[in-house]
């Protein structure tokens, strides 16, 4: 038969779009023509289809080939399409049955030896499949773990294209001592094989452990910071971004990288969110299923822009903003990070989403982190007074932390300065220290409280309430803003001040499981704000 | 509204300006401020004929030059000792400051535009006029040759019942806390700060009274409508909303480093005391603090940690210059009560402006609300305090400071409570955040 059909999926960003890939075969001038928007990767699939097929031992039809990916408007980037190209070919040039590939989508990258190679978003892919009705999928054998967390789907692994072309043939598969690529509805099924080579063409970042959640560090470990270890439980619980301020050695980082062990695990919606998003960057650890730890991202200061938010010519790539979807986004010593990076921010934190227009497509990458911030209070980073030896100006250090732009403070609902431990300090604070499974607790059923009260609004957290509505709608408790109005008056506080200690106190009555902010709750928000020199 | 004195914006003078007024608003665009030959001139001689003196093309040789020059000049200077220079070269001192003020010739604006009155809210103010303040005749011939404003308030009646708090650029969380403090309870009893409108101590100066809506009045060292330093922008705004900026620097002037010292003596003698927040060693602070003393002001300071470099200024004046050592708005009221409440405008004696009279204040028969704060000292009340916070109050180290673990501990109570107590003490004002923590606040 001439003409056969195979399927494949596009990834813009984390969205897949279904193609359909059509190879037909017809007397001619003996060539492969690619048509339908395919960018470089895609256009040399034809050299490694022609070597993976005639290294395979099949044969290779001497014709005119066309191969149509549609629809044909959509960018397609990438070479997970060569499984499903050449599958295609074999189909229509009669070695396979063309019936066998009805129904299934094929996701690899074919090496010139014919084996078939793991590629990156192949979970975003696989989702997208199911979605559109597909139940199998054909993915490289490394990347059927993870195309296995998608629910309700059955996965072909295939290590060589002779595995896949057996499989279409209906030849019997390795259980039965046969030549065809298995075929698995459970993942306890997979044989767990480690594969030393990394995703192909991409070196894979160092596995961070932090991600994981098998080894984050406990928040009792940072004794001798009762208000900081609180101010982290209240950002963990509301949502609230977070901002740190202290001198180098105080705890600033051990703080930041705490909260993610005292935040809930994710649902499985976030789960697959969220390890979608690591899929398409080429994150996701070997050997991981899903990521059900808030992930945690600290980016160097020399980040760009690109590297923040998500950027790339060709292939759009998420960010750090992005990769700490559902988790936290921390930049360490914050002012040193350009100012358009850091303002870069503001989208993301204003809408929960980047949205990234580049050439041929607009991307889209959910990004709703919380943000932790942390700077020294000067550049010299002594510690001030006059005998360390700050030698800063006061323009410098003015300077300094006037890099940190308003818009990106004003979206910080708690500050919070750390000073160097007290040995006397250290020793008071034994009895207070809780673990992170103690903390985390409190912070599951705060949030669910807060879902609750929230459920007919279209958040989620306190911290995503803006303060309008938060003054008209969740006012404390009658009485209790007295002191409030008072530190008001002296200029302690400024009005946006107020909502934010407010919006604190709604996160601080979740915790105590409080109907409502009291007067104590407000008070508590207000140590919080006032905990900070000004 | 407190009692404030703000009086209505003073009445453009409908006529055109004297020839006289022309004249002083060209001569600050000529001459730097305080230059002691000109103010020389000018104790003799009619502002339109210093004028026209600079504008000649040479240096005249008649009668009035010559009185100047021999008599006048020699006598001026003798006298108040500050230009003892000149004495016999006085023809030549003379011709020399002619030929400095007349390179700035070129660049003076032309015609009666020059003291316009409309223009941005900015108006001149001369010595000849009521809202001129007459303390300022004190002095000599480093007295102002007229000033520029820009806002709301009448200077004159302002002055009449003001302090400067000044203080260093530098300034520490505690030297900015107490300058906004001092100031916003100054603003409360009606008093005017003034100050220089510069980064820290001046900035939370200017911000304390204007949060207790009080009259504040910066003395820039630039142009009325040029904000210098640029972040302050906005404060300069509020503070022409509610009292005023005052230059003695032609609008558009910008600022240089040695204006500031200039300036300060117009600080200095502008209130009717001055109260240094914070200094260190070398602060221009102390400049402001010299000029006080030499006008025989009263000078207070308020006193710092001892081993803090920001105050070292601070225990200088106060141990090398007889200040006198203040740490609460009372203390410098009680100082400055008896030199300014009977009469405000007392120095100088020249005829009271109707606007600024006396009687207006305090402004209404009612009794004002810094008469009933005099009354009722404004520290918190620990009695008002419930037993956690009480308990808290107590653990706070008398001096110091210490961490939240400490005090829950040494007050026996957990990390909730403490929390919130902590938050409705600072709240109150009994305690504030400091390099370990938390420490007492004093009142």
């Amino acid at each position: 038969m001439p003409l056969a059909r195979t399927h494949s999926v596009a990834l813009v960003g984390v969205t897949g779009h279904l193609v359909e890939i059509e190879v037909d075969i017809s007397n001619g001038l003996v060539g492969t023509i690619l048509v339908g928007l395919p960018d470089t990767a895609l256009r040399e699939a034809r050299d490694r289809i022609h070597a993976a097929i005639v290294n395979s031992g099949e044969e290779w039809p001497y014709r005119k080939i066309t191969v149509g990916l549609s629809p044909a408007s959509l960018p397609k980037r990438g070479s997970w399409f060569d499984l499903a190209i050449a599958c295609g070919v074999l189909a229509a040039n009669g070695k396979v049955p063309s019936a066998a590939s009805a129904g299934v989508m094929f996701f690899g990258e074919l090496g010139l030896d014919g084996r078939v190679r793991p590629v990156r978003g192949v979970l975003p892919a696989v989702a997208a499949a199911v979605r559109h009705g597909y139940d199998r999928v054909m993915v490289a054998q490394q990347n059927a773990e993870e195309a296995m967390l998608v629910p309700g789907v059955r996965v072909i692994a295939a290590a060589t294209l002779t595995e896949a072309a057996s499989w279409l043939r209906g030849l019997p598969g390795p259980g039965d001592g046969g030549p065809a690529a298995a075929e698995y509805d459970r993942a306890d099924d997979l044989p767990h094989r480690h594969v030393p080579n990394g995703v192909a063409g991409e070196p894979r970042s160092p596995r961070d452990t932090l991600r994981t959640g098998a080894m984050t560090p406990d928040l009792a470990e940072l004794l001798g910071q009762s208000m900081a270890r609180r101010a982290a439980e209240v950002s963990a619980a509301g949502g609230h971004h977070l901002s740190l301020l202290g001198p180098p050695g105080a705890g600033k980082t051990m703080l930041a990288e705490r909260i993610p062990g005292i935040l809930p695990e994710l649902d499985r919606d976030a789960a697959l969110e969220v390890t979608s998003i690591h899929s398409v960057a080429g994150h996701l650890p070997e050997q991981i299923s899903l990521l059900e730890r808030p992930p945690f991202f600290a980016p160097h200061h020399t980040a760009t822009k690109a590297a923040i938010v998500g950027g790339g010519s060709a292939v759009i790539r998420p960010g750090a903003a992005s990769l700490a979807h559902r988790g936290v986004l921390f930049l360490d010593e914050a002012p040193e990070f350009a100012r358009d990076v850091l303002d870069a921010l503001r989208q993301p934190l204003e809408a929960g989403q980047v949205t990234i227009s580049r050439l041929g497509a607009t991307t889209s990458f959910p990004a709703r982190f919380t943000l932790v911030l942390a700077s020294n209070p000067c550049p010299c980073a002594r510690v001030a007074g006059p005998a360390e030896g700050c030698r800063c100006s006061p323009a410098a250090r003015r300077r300094y932390l006037g890099r940190l732009s308003g818009p990106l403070l004003d979206r910080v609902d708690v500050k919070i300065e750390l000073e160097p431990v007290s040995r006397r300090e250290l020793l008071s604070d034994r009895s207070f220290s809780e673990s992170s499974r103690t903390v985390a607790l409190r912070v599951v059923q705060a949030r669910e409280r807060a879902a609750h009260r929230l459920r007919d609004t279209p958040w989620r957290l306190n911290g995503e309430v803006p303060g309008s509505e938060l003054r008209r709608t969740w006012p404390p408790a009658p009485g209790s803003l007295a002191v409030l109005e008072r530190s008001l008056e002296r200029g302690l506080i400024t009005a946006r001040g107020v909502v934010k200690v407010i919006r604190v106190a709604w996160t601080l009555a979740d915790l105590a499981g409080r109907p409502r902010p009291t007067r104590d709750d407000c008070h508590a928000a207000l140590g919080l704000w006032l905990g900070v020199r000004r | 509204m407190s009692g404030a004195p703000v009086s209505s914006v003073p009445a453009v003078p409908s006529e055109p300006p004297s020839e006289a007024r022309l004249a002083r608003a060209a001569l600050t665009y000529l001459a730097e401020p305080g230059d002691p030959v000109l103010g020389a001139l000018l104790a003799v001689c009619d502002p339109a004929e210093v004028l026209a003196v600079i504008k000649a093309d040479t240096l005249p040789v008649g009668t009035t030059v010559n009185q100047i020059g021999q008599i006048g000049l020699v006598d001026q200077a003798n006298q108040i000792g500050q230009v003892s220079q000149f004495g016999q070269a006085s023809r030549a001192a003379l011709g020399r400051a002619l030929g400095r003020w007349r390179v700035r010739l070129p660049k003076l604006p032309a015609g009666a535009g020059i003291a316009d009155a409309g223009r941005d809210g900015i108006r001149l103010v001369c010595p000849e006029d009521a809202e001129w303040p007459t303390v300022l005749d004190q002095l000599g011939p480093a007295r102002p040759y007229a000033l520029w404003l820009r806002g709301n308030a009448d200077l004159r009646f302002a002055c009449s019942r003001s302090v400067s708090v000044v203080g260093s650029r530098a300034a520490t969380s505690y030297g900015a806390h107490v300058a906004g403090e001092i100031s916003a309870d100054l603003g409360e009893r009606g008093w005017v700060v003034v100050s220089g409108g510069a980064y820290g101590i001046d900035a939370a100066a200017h911000r304390g009274a204007l949060a207790a809506e009080g009259v504040t009045v910066a003395v820039l060292a630039c142009g009325v409508d040029y904000p210098y330093p640029a972040g302050h922008a906005d404060l300069f705004a509020a503070i022409c909303a509610q009292g005023l900026v005052v230059s003695e620097w032609p609008p558009g002037s910008r600022p240089a480093r040695t204006r500031f010292l200039i300036r300060n003596r117009v600080i200095a003698a502008l209130a009717c005391g001055t109260v240094i927040v914070e200094a260190g060693e070398r602060s221009g602070a102390l400049n402001t603090a010299r000029h006080a003393a030499d006008l025989g002001k009263p000078l207070m300071a308020v006193p710092g940690p001892v081993t803090s470099a920001q105050s070292a200024g601070c225990h200088r004046i106060l141990r090398e210059w007889g200040a006198t050592c203040v740490t609460r708005a009372a203390d410098i009221i009680e100082m400055l009560s008896p030199l300014c409440v009977p009469d405000p405008l007392a120095p100088g004696g020249s005829p009271r402006p109707a606007a600024a009279a006396p009687d207006a204040w305090p402004p209404s028969g009612a009794p004002s609300r810094a008469v009933m704060l005099s009354q009722d000292d404004d520290a918190p009340c620990r009695d008002d305090l419930d037993a956690d916070c009480a308990r808290v109050l107590d653990a706070l180290p008398s001096r110091g400071g210490a961490g939240t673990s400490t005090i829950a501990v040494e007050a026996g109570v957990d990390l909730d409570t403490v929390l919130r107590c902590l938050g409705q003490l600072a709240g109150l004002g009994f305690i504030e955040r400091c390099d370990r923590g938390w420490r007492l606040r004093r009142h």
